[in-house]
């Protein structure tokens, strides 16, 4: 188990340059997942951490040394790839030994670390066979068990879950839940899916062009989420926006439509131009006032609904509702807020008016 | 209606070939397709393999397979016939086995050196390096010369008053007869022929190794394995398909050996580079008695060497093909 630290992090391709000064600290037995779309620095990232890739800029410190020079076998990590890197012409006992020889170490202690990472992983039956002979999900699950074989310090994982089909994807998740509460190890891992993020993480830190956008604990993320990117990032369905006008007296304006309550935490101006942020399952309907609208579609779950409405400015909007509903295509409906709203002013997508969360 | 020249060229021949179709019928129109290249195949491949058993089997000198008395296995009782087998001066065919030894120790020789030669360039040019592409390029090049020029460009460089011993003399040495000497001709034979044809192998053993995925590598990084073991336990093993593909290829091409080796000593001197392509060309159409029986039993001797090597081919790429689809 370790720690650590990032200190103003900074790499570049050529000209291009992909992480902009990241600072960062893990604790010791942090579960931190780094979220972001494709293509923001992930892997990149996660790569420096790993030693298999050199920053131009910034230290890395694990246990509060610098690593920066050190390479990769000797910071005590140990990584899942995506593509789990299993050597294909070696047995899955091969495979998990093979990092163990390279350290001298006694067979017996390989013998031993094999036998509980197995164990641990449910793969005892596989150790004969070859990679290629293994479903997804078994590969998985020995990729996972060379690192924990490793005994290493921080566990990596860029995206191991991304080749798995859906129903797979949901059982490996809480197994590695599961598995970072046994082993109590500071693990970061790398995923592009905020349903991952929100299911896994002690701390979430999400990335966008090489930046931090924020860090923080799921719900907080969820909750007070700090500029409208990560707001529309973190949740799922996504985040509602509407282009918005305040009104005093904590109302907002949506284009000719009737004014609508926002339960923001501080008063609003007049005419401040904004845009509304609001989740699916804290939108609801009413009789009156409210925002007029069509339904477009309606997605019954049987324990929950999702209802697509088309506001009379064009604008669509997903409402979340619990149960069932009796509404269908072609319903004329008012939408309220019915929970948080967020404000964020048009310019920086920055909260303009701190929201106000519902406890 | 897509235009440009491709377009007028291919409305041009449609009509032949729909008149054709109406008049034969759409499952008559693939022995169409093929019917060119099985006529070449025919006349230039399939015919001269069926008339060569005859002539193996038929002896004196007329060249009209019609003419020729039926001999039998007498042609290759005649080759295979020594009063003792390990002594070459005691076979009445001495020039055939003298072939037959020299290629064998030539197939060893050129092989081995062929296969590890190609194996170390593909690995240096799979290396991240300035001119990556130029080099490789350069590698390939031999390989598109026509095998006359191999030989006349080797034969400037090696002659009496080559560029080579020009060298040597400039360095305070004295000529060394290259091509005149038996020993360093079979050493020029080897490394011309290598020279040539290494560039094929180099691109074969490349692309085995493009095709073992990074990731392992860094996985191997991750694992703390030094170069030595990477190169041993992983990059060899997973380049053995294509090892073996290339080892039996060089193989069966290097017993065919023949025009480079041919025009750059022929054969000399005395026999010392003669190998056994060259021992059939001259036996049927060199000397002044055209001894075709003889030839084509030789021939066939080496044909059937060669289809063991060629069945051990096939064996090695579906091999690399199951262990491709494994990965
Ligand atoms: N070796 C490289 N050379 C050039 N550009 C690269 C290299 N690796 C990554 N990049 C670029 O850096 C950016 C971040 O890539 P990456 O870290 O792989 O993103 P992610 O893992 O978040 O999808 C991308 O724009 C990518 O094109
Ligand atoms: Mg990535």
């Amino acid at each position: 188990m370790a720690n650590l630290s990032l200190r103003g992090i900074v790499r570049e391709f050529g000209p291009l340059r992909v992480i902009h000064g990241i600072d960062l600290d893990v604790a010791q037995g942090e579960f931190v997942v780094f979220v972001g779309p494709s293509g923001c620095g992930k892997s990149t990232l996660l790569r420096m951490i790993a030693g298999l890739d050199r920053p131009d800029g910034g230290d890395v410190l694990i246990d509060g040394v610098r690593v920066n020079e050190r390479r990769a076998a000797e910071r005590g990590l140990a990584m899942v790839f995506q593509s789990y890197a299993l050597y294909p012409h070696m047995t899955v006992r091969q495979n998990l030994a093979f990092g163990l020889e390279n350290q001298r170490m006694a067979q017996a202690e390989i013998d031993r670390r094999i036998g509980d990472a197995a164990r641990m992983l449910q793969i005892e039956h596989l150790l004969q066979r070859k990679p290629g002979q293994l479903s997804g999900g078994q590969r998985q699950r020995v990729a996972i068990g060379r690192t924990v074989t490793r005994e290493p310090g921080i566990f990596l994982f860029d995206e191991p879950l991304s080749n798995l089909d859906a129903e797979l994807r949901v059982q490996m998740r809480v197994e590695l839940s599961a598995l970072h509460k046994r082993l109590k190890a500071t693990m970061i891992y790398v995923t592009h899916d905020q349903t991952e993020a929100m299911t896994m993480a002690d701390r979430i830190v999400v990335l966008r062009g090489g930046r931090v956008e924020q860090a923080g604990s799921p719900l907080e993320l969820y909750n007070r989420p700090a500029n409208k990117f990560v707001a529309g990032f973190i949740g799922s369905p996504r985040m509602n926006f509407l282009d918005a006008v305040t009104r005093e007296g904590r109302n907002v304006v949506v284009d000719d439509m009737p004014p609508l309550a926002v339960p923001a935490a501080a008063e609003t101006s007049d005419g401040e131009p904004v845009t509304l942020g609001v989740r699916p399952e804290h939108l609801g309907f009413v009789e009156t006032a409210g925002l007029p609208g069509t339904v477009d579609i309606v997605e019954q779950m049987g324990g929950e609904s999702y209802v697509y409405v088309t506001l009379a400015n064009g604008a669509r909007l997903t409402v979340r509702r619990p149960g069932q509903t009796a509404l269908s295509t072609g319903d004329a409906v008012r939408i309220c807020i019915e929970g948080a709203a967020h404000l964020f002013s048009r310019a920086e997508g920055e909260p303009a008016i701190a929201p106000r969360v519902r406890a | 209606m897509s235009r440009g020249p491709a377009a007028l060229v291919s409305r041009a021949i449609d009509w032949p070939f729909e008149a054709l179709q109406r008049a034969l019928g759409a499952a008559r129109m693939p022995y169409v397709f093929v019917a060119p290249n099985l006529l070449v195949f025919g006349i230039f491949v399939a015919a001269p393999m069926i008339l060569n058993v005859w002539y193996a089997v038929t002896g004196g000198t007329q060249l009209m397979p019609g003419d020729r008395p039926f001999v039998g296995a007498a042609n290759f009782a005649e080759l295979l016939d020594c009063t003792n087998h390990f002594v070459v001066a005691t076979c009445k065919q001495d020039r055939f086995w003298r072939a037959v030894g020299n290629t064998a120790w030539f197939v060893v020789f050129q092989v081995v050196g062929l296969v590890l030669i190609s194996l170390v360039t593909a690995l240096i040019l799979n290396r991240r390096m300035p001119w990556r592409g130029f080099f490789r390029a350069v590698f390939f090049y031999p390989v598109l010369l026509s095998p006359v020029v191999v030989a006349l460009i080797w034969k400037w460089i090696l002659q009496p008053d080559g560029v080579l011993n020009a060298v040597v003399v400039a360095n305070g040495g004295t000529r060394i007869p290259f091509l005149l000497d038996p020993s360093w001709a079979f050493i020029w034979t080897i490394v011309v022929s290598i020279w040539a044809h290494m560039g094929f192998y180099t691109l074969i053993l490349l692309a085995g190794l493009q095709a073992i995925p990074s990731d392992l590598y860094e996985a191997a990084e991750m694992d703390g394995t030094a170069h030595v073991r990477v190169f041993w336990r992983i990059t060899m093993p997973l380049l053995m398909p294509n090892m073996m593909v290339v080892l039996v290829l060089a193989l069966i091409r290097a017993v065919q050996s023949f025009d480079e080796i041919f025009v750059l000593t022929g054969g000399g001197p005395g026999t010392a580079t003669q190998y056994i392509v060259q021992f059939i060309y001259e036996t049927a159409f060199a000397n002044q008695t055209h001894i075709l029986g003889l030839a084509a039993a030789a021939s066939m001797l080496v044909g059937g060497v060669l289809l063991v090597l060629t069945l051990l081919q096939l064996a090695a790429s579906a091999q690399a093909k199951r262990s491709e689809a494994k990965r």
